[in-house]
C-alpha cells in the first residue's frame, strides 16, 4: 500500500468529505472498480483512542468559527458539525429511523414546503441494504411507516432510565412507543475491511465517539470497505478551492499543514456538509446559476425537556435515544410533524445546555448540576420548512487560512413556533406524569440542511434528482445540503441512502 | 481538595475501569494550572472574582479562570459565535470592563448585586462566559467525584442500564 502522504493520480472520482454523504459512495465506487480518493479536513480517530470525556473529544468537531445570526441563531461545533475521517457520524447517536413516504411530499399534502424529486420506493431498497450492512438494532415490528421487507438485523438495545420513564408516561396517555432503530450493535458483527465490531457496552457517550466500534460510524463501516477495495483517504486535507477548465471541474486544491496541494480527477463529488459545501461553491462562484446556493438553510425543530426524578438514572448509560414514538408524525394544525425520543445525556453537555438555557448561576446552578445522576430527558425532532429568510452567506471576516467565515441566518417561522409550543406542552405533560421536578425546556435546532437543494428544475435548485449539479456536468454534491425538505426524522440514514443512489447513477453513467 | 478526595479520585482513575485515553485526559486535568497569558493582571483578577460568583468554586482547587485564559491563547473555540458579538477574547474584555470599579474587592453579596446589570447589557457574552466556566467546572475530576459521577469508569461495560441498577463502583464513588 502506498504511504498515506503520497497522493493518488489518474483518479476517476475525487470525493470531498467522508461523512454520511461521502463515505457510502466512496465504497460503492471503489467496489465498482473505479479509482477513487477522498479528501478529509479532519484526521483519523480510531476507536481505541477515544476517551470517555467530552472535553478530550473536542477534536471530533468542526471548531472553525461560524457566525450565527437571525432570531434563533444556530449553535454549530458540538451541536451538529463533525470533523474527522467519518465526518459527523463520529459523533452521531446512530439514530436511524427511515423517512416516511409522506415526508417526501409535503407540498402535495399541505400546499407548503417542498416535494422531493424522487419517490419513497426509490429509497426503500437502499434503506433495507443499509440497515443490514450497518447492523441496525431495532424492534421486530416497527409500528410506523410501510411494512419492511425484513426485520432489523439485530434485536433492540436495552432501554435506559429515560427510555423507561418515557415508555411509562406515554402509555398513560395512549401514545404508542417502540424501542428505536439505532445503528449500534446489540450483537457482534463482522465488517469487511475492519474486522469484528463488538456489541455495544452501554457506554452512553456516542456523541463523543464510540470507543469499541459498536456504533456504525463511517470509519468502521463504509470507509473500511472503501479502503479494502482500493480507495485512498487523504486526511488532514482542508479543501480551499475547486479548480476549473472549460466549464468542467478538474480537481481540488487543499491545504495539508502549511502545504498547498492539488488533486486532479475526472469527476468531483462535494460531500462537505450543508455549511462547507455552499461556502466552497460561493467562494469559487460555482454551480449557482439558480442563485440557490446557500439558500433554504433548515435545522430541525429540536425542543428538549429535562427533569430530575427520585430514581438514580445515571443518564450516561445506555444508547441515548433508546425509545421513539412517531405518533406525532402528523398533528392537526401543523405542516408536517415530529418524532419523540427519550434522551440520555453526557454531563458536560447537560451542564452547558442548562447554563445557556436557564442562565442560572451561583449556588442555584451548582445545586441543580449536583443532581445530574437523576436527570431524564425527552426531545422531539420535527419538520423545518425552507424559508427565504434562512440562508448562508460569506462574511467579511476571515478565518486562519484567509478564507471568509460563513454567516448563517436562522429564524423559526410560524410553523416551527407552533410545533415547538405543541411539543413542549406534550413533553411537560409526560414529564409531569413521571413526577419530574425542576422541569425545564430548551428550544433548539438540530442538524444542518438544505443549502444546495435537489430538484428537477435548474431555475430553483442546485443539483438534479441524482445529485449532479445543474451547471457543471462533472461536479456532483452528496451531503445534507441537497435535502429538498428537512424530513421529520434524523437525516443520517436517508443521507446514506442518497449516497448509494448517487453512486449507482454515476456508475451507470460511467459505464455507458 | 481533601487528601481523602484526592485519593479516591486517583484510585478510580488508576483502576482498570478507566481506559487509557480517558485516564490520561482526567489525570492531566486534575492538576492543571494555566496561570495568566491572555488577560492582563487586572482583567484576570476580575475574571476570577466573577467566575467564583457565577460558578462557585475554590480557585486553589480548580483553575477555571486559567482554563478560559488558556483556551483564548490556544485559539480553539466551540465552532461558532453570535454574529453580533465580538470575538470571544475581546467580548470577555469588554464585559469585564463594564463591571464597576473595584468589583473584585467587593464582598460576595455586593458582587452578586451588580451581576444582573452586566448580564442584561452583555447578554450573549454573559451566556458564553457562563457556559465556558460551567464546562470547565463540570469536566473537572473533583466536581465529578463530589457529584458522584462515575460515567468515565466505563470499562469493560455497563451491564445494566435501568433506574437504580448501579454497579458497585458507581455506588462507592463520591461522598458517602
Amino acid at each position: 500500500m502506498a504511504p498515506s502522504n503520497s497522493l493518488p493520480t489518474d483518479l476517476d472520482v475525487l470525493v470531498i468529505g467522508t461523512g454520511a454523504g461521502g463515505a457510502p459512495l466512496l465504497a460503492r465506487l471503489a467496489q465498482a472498480g473505479l479509482k477513487v480518493a477522498a479528501l478529509e479536513a479532519g484526521v483519523r480517530h480510531p476507536p481505541e483512542g477515544i476517551a470517555t470525556d467530552e472535553v478530550a473529544q473536542l477534536g471530533l468537531f468542526w471548531t472553525d468559527e461560524r457566525l450565527s445570526a437571525g432570531n434563533d441563531p444556530v449553535g454549530f461545533g458540538r451541536n451538529n458539525s463533525g470533523r474527522g475521517v467519518g465526518g459527523s457520524t463520529l459523533h452521531y447517536t446512530a439514530y436511524t429511523p427511515r423517512a416516511q413516504p409522506d415526508d417526501l411530499k409535503l407540498r402535495t399534502e399541505f400546499g407548503q414546503g417542498e416535494d422531493w424529486p424522487l419517490e419513497f420506493s426509490e429509497l426503500e431498497p437502499y434503506y433495507d441494504e443499509l440497515e443490514y450492512f450497518l447492523g441496525v438494532s431495532g424492534p421486530a415490528d416497527y409500528p410506523w411507516g410501510p411494512q419492511r421487507r425484513r426485520a432489523y438485523r439485530h434485536p433492540p438495545l436495552p432501554l435506559n432510565g429515560a427510555a423507561r420513564l418515557m415508555q411509562k408516561a406515554c402509555a398513560e396517555i395512549g401514545m404508542r412507543t417502540s424501542p428505536a432503530a439505532n445503528a449500534a450493535l446489540s450483537r457482534p458483527q463482522e465488517q469487511e475491511g475492519y474486522g469484528t465490531r463488538h456489541t455495544c457496552t452501554n457506554r452512553g457517550f456516542c456523541q463523543a465517539g464510540c470507543s469499541i466500534g459498536a456504533k456504525a460510524s463511517m470509519d468502521v463501516t463504509f470507509l473500511a470497505l472503501a479502503e479494502a477495495h482500493g480507495a485512498q483517504i487523504v486526511d488532514g486535507a482542508q479543501v480551499t478551492a475547486l479548480t476549473m477548465r472549460d466549464g468542467r471541474v478538474t480537481g481540488a486544491e487543499f491545504m495539508r499543514g502549511q502545504e498547498l496541494e492539488h488533486l486532479s480527477a475526472k469527476t468531483v463529488i462535494l460531500a462537505a456538509g450543508a455549511v462547507e459545501t455552499p461556502r466552497l461553491l460561493l467562494m469559487n462562484g460555482l454551480a449557482n446559476s439558480s442563485g440557490q446556493v446557500g439558500r433554504n438553510f433548515m435545522a430541525h425543530v429540536g425542543m428538549q425537556v429535562w427533569g430530575q426524578v427520585e430514581d438514580d438514572l445515571r443518564p450516561y448509560k445506555g444508547i441515548p435515544g433508546g425509545l421513539i414514538s412517531e405518533d406525532t408524525h402528523r398533528v392537526p394544525g401543523l405542516i408536517g410533524g415530529y418524532l419523540l425520543q427519550s434522551l440520555g445525556v453526557m454531563p458536560v453537555t447537560y451542564a452547558t445546555q442548562y447554563a445557556r438555557g436557564t442562565l442560572k448561576w451561583g449556588p442555584e446552578l451548582i445545586q441543580h448540576l449536583g443532581g445530574y445522576n437523576h436527570v431524564a430527558g425527552i426531545n422531539v425532532l420535527g419538520e423545518c420548512l425552507p424559508y427565504e429568510h434562512n440562508y448562508l452567506e460569506l462574511s467579511d471576516e476571515l478565518d486562519g487560512r484567509g478564507l471568509p467565515k460563513p454567516r448563517i441566518h436562522f429564524s423559526f417561522g410560524e410553523n416551527e413556533k407552533k410545533m415547538n409550543a405543541h411539543a413542549e406542552a406534550l413533553m411537560r405533560d409526560l414529564w409531569g406524569r413521571i413526577g419530574a421536578r425542576d422541569v425545564w425546556a430548551l428550544p433548539r435546532a438540530a442538524h444542518t440542511l438544505g443549502t444546495a437543494r435537489m430538484g428537477a428544475d435548474p431555475e430553483t435548485s442546485v443539483v438534479n434528482p441524482f445529485g449532479r449539479t445543474h451547471d457543471i456536468e462533472n461536479l456532483w454534491i452528496c451531503d445534507n445540503s441537497t435535502f429538498t425538505s428537512s424530513l421529520s426524522v434524523n437525516p443520517a440514514l436517508t443521507q446514506m441512502a442518497l449516497s448509494l443512489r448517487t453512486a449507482d447513477a454515476l456508475i451507470g453513467e460511467l459505464k455507458n | 481538595m481533601t487528601t481523602n478526595e484526592r485519593e479516591a479520585v486517583l484510585a478510580m482513575l488508576n483502576s482498570a475501569h478507566v481506559t487509557e485515553p480517558t485516564r490520561r485526559a482526567l489525570l492531566e486535568r486534575l492538576d492543571a494550572r494555566h496561570g495568566r497569558e491572555f488577560f492582563d493582571e487586572a482583567e484576570f483578577g476580575r475574571l476570577r472574582a466573577l467566575a467564583v460568583r457565577l460558578v462557585p468554586h475554590d480557585p486553589a482547587e480548580m483553575d477555571l479562570t486559567g482554563t478560559v485564559d488558556h483556551r483564548l491563547i490556544v485559539g480553539i473555540g466551540d465552532g461558532w459565535r453570535y454574529a453580533d458579538a465580538l470575538p470571544d477574547g475581546e467580548a470577555y474584555r469588554e464585559l469585564l470592563a463594564s463591571l464597576p470599579e473595584g468589583f473584585e474587592t467587593l464582598d460576595g453579596d455586593a458582587q452578586d448585586a451588580v451581576i444582573p446589570a452586566v448580564q442584561s447589557s452583555h447578554s450573549h457574552t454573559f451566556e458564553d462566559l457562563l457556559a465556558e466556566l460551567t464546562e470547565a467546572f463540570m469536566a473537572h475530576p473533583l466536581t465529578q467525584y463530589r457529584f458522584g459521577y462515575a460515567g468515565f469508569a466505563d470499562a469493560p461495560e455497563w451491564p445494566h442500564v435501568g433506574p437504580n441498577e448501579l454497579e458497585p463502583r458507581e455506588v462507592a464513588y463520591g461522598p458517602q
